[in-house]
């Protein structure tokens, strides 16, 4: 088995070994979807889009930026505090190989968590339908998931124990999935807010896979959300490169 | 630092596994290490002994390469270790204090990990917990292993790639005097396989039992350096005869010629005596021989004097 094989192996036997974490992937936006589901069901918003293209679209960015933020983050905090990069660090197999491989498994846990949530809302009690564009959601997946990761690499480089890492992780997706609409249709929100949202990631996200799915501004819509996450994976990345350690004893 | 490497010479000596000259590291104020020279030879079980917070760990850490010092020049097995050398890495086995192991897996998984890691096949995990006797476990969790097997699946970890010199860091802290007794067993089978091994303890039986030679270390400084017979020998610490306090008065023992000390602990009276025999002959007749307890004098010995001085000095 190469390296690569057996890192990503190792991390996806450690993840669906934790019970917590499958719960909070899978289960909790589920909860979400059902029940913002059902409270707004077959109303519109602002006589536009129906609620559940911006409902299931924001749980489902939510969820996916969740699970990866926080994985991600736990990971690389056990890691370093277990000692483990200093064991990497010892074998011929580069470090970025390890990150990859704990990149496929979060890539792999959105995809699922993405066929898992439409399948959920596609259902006739949801009732939501989709576009011809639909498709264009796999690359803001895919570059919603990145800057997600990003985003934990720099977190699980900053906290040294399991409660920082929940800690700062909370500060940053409660907020942000509020402001971001991830329950809450943007486009109800005051005109000040709208144009704050626009420096959070998951703001894009959401807006991303709701252009895809309900197929809102042509093509040109879920190209600019790509544009705007691929930026955000890239700063998050360098901020991850400057904030990693190998080790929690300096 | 030099990155000139030894070329093997067939005539002289062979040349050794570690190298260190004039090592110093300093973490802000505290001086970890202190002006350390020290030469590990080939297939020897080299000891480095001292007390918590001596920079053990930081000398370690230093000679496998994770850590740079301030100042002077490592050389292991004839290259440098700094920067990362990774075909240096491969011939050199490290088992840190901290055990790394893989997030929920079992032990074999673990290995099979480490053995990917490095480029090696399954098999590799096979023989190395082979090796260490836990192949019984290789379907355990790692959390559920008892304190013996973690220690020794590390142990395996460090040895899953046939490194010629191995760096253990306090390998038998925090075990049951049974786990470090079988844990020893390994160790000697591994030194009986031709193997450099440097083994920091705080356990003076262990640098006893275990090690060619020992390093004492405390405060950063090198105290001294020499096998634990020799060391016993050149700090010349006295011998202890021990006779029940009711058979012998403190007043008789000091009576005695070539008597250093006499003091009473628990109901024994102890006597330090640098001439042992003669003190022997002399008390037995006082109280029969059969009551007279001798301890003669261990590396526990050398070591207190050694670092009590460093303390007072
Ligand atoms: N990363 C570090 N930062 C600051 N001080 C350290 C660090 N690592 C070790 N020290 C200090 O250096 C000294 C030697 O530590 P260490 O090498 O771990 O000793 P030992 O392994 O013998 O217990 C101790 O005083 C310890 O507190
Ligand atoms: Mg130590």
């Amino acid at each position: 088995m190469s390296a690569y094989a057996a890192m990503t192996r190792a991390t996806y036997l450690a993840y669906v070994r934790d019970r917590t974490s499958v719960f909070f992937t899978f289960a909790f936006p589920l909860l979400f979807l059902v029940v913002f589901g059902l409270l707004f069901r077959g109303q519109t918003v602002n006589g536009g889009l129906a609620y559940i293209n911006y409902i299931a679209p924001g749980v489902l960015a939510w969820g996916i930026g969740n699970a990866a933020l926080f994985g991600v983050a736990f990971t690389l905090m056990h890691w370093r505090r277990d000692d483990l990069l200093r064991l990497v660090w010892r074998t011929p197999t580069p470090l970025p190989t390890v990150l990859a491989s704990r990149y496929a498994v979060a890539l792999g846990t959105g995809l699922v968590q993405a066929v898992l949530f439409t399948a959920v809302a596609l259902l006739p009690v949801f009732g939501l339908h989709l576009a011809a564009s639909w498709p264009a959601a796999l690359p803001v997946l895919l570059l919603g998931v990145t800057a997600f990761v990003a985003v934990g690499l720099v977190v699980g480089g900053l906290a040294n124990t399991p409660e920082a890492v929940a800690a700062i992780a909370n500060c940053v997706m409660v907020p942000m999935a509020f402001l971001s609409g991830a329950f809450y249709p943007v486009d109800l929100m005051p005109g000040w807010l709208q144009a704050f949202s626009r420096v959070l990631p998951l703001r894009w996200f959401v807006d991303g896979v709701t252009d895809a799915l309900a197929g809102r501004g042509g093509l040109l819509g879920p190209a600019t959300d790509c544009l705007a996450l691929a930026v955000f994976a890239g700063l998050f990345t360098l901020l991850a490169a400057r904030t990693f350690r190998w080790s929690n004893r300096t | 630092m030099s990155s000139a490497r030894s070329t093997p010479d067939a005539a002289g000596p062979p040349a050794p596994a570690v190298r260190l000259d004039g090592v110093s590291k300093s973490y802000g104020e505290v001086r970890a290490l202190d002006d350390v020279s020290l030469t590990v030879r080939q297939g020897e079980f080299f000891g480095v002994l001292g007390p918590n917070g001596a920079g053990k760990s930081t000398l370690v850490e230093i000679m496998v390469g994770m850590r740079r010092p301030d100042a002077g020049t490592v050389s292991v097995l004839g290259g440098s270790p700094w920067p990362r050398d990774t075909a240096l890495l491969r011939r050199i086995g490290v088992q840190t204090q901290s055990s790394a192991f893989f997030t929920r897996l079992t032990a074999g998984e673990h290995l099979a990990t480490v053995a990917a890691l490095y480029g090696l096949d399954r098999a590799a995990a096979g023989r190395a917990l082979e090796q260490v006797d836990l192949a019984d476990r290789a379907r355990t969790r790692v959390d559920d292993l008892s304190g013996g097997q973690r220690q020794r699946l590390a142990l395996a970890t460090a040895l899953i790639h046939r490194p010629d010199l191995i760096f253990l860091d306090e390998p038998t802290a925090a075990l049951d005097p049974q786990a470090r007794r079988s844990l020893w067993e390994v160790l000697r089978s591994l030194r009986g396989e031709g193997r450099t091994i440097v083994c920091t303890t705080h356990h003076l039986d262990e640098a006893e039992a275990l090690c060619d030679r020992v390093a004492i270390v405390a405060r950063g400084a090198l105290l001294a350096l020499d096998s634990p017979g020799s060391l016993v020998r050149s700090l010349a610490a006295p011998a202890r005869l021990l006779v029940p306090a009711d058979r012998l008065s403190v007043a008789q023992a000091e009576g005695l010629d070539g008597v250093d000390r006499v003091t009473v602990e628990g109901g024994e009276v102890v006597i330090e005596t640098r001439a042992a025999n003669r003190v022997l002959v002399a008390v037995g007749e006082l109280v029969g021989i059969e009551t007279v307890q001798t301890r003669t004098a261990t590396l526990e010995d050398a070591y207190l004097r050694l670092t009590g001085s460093e303390q007072h000095g």
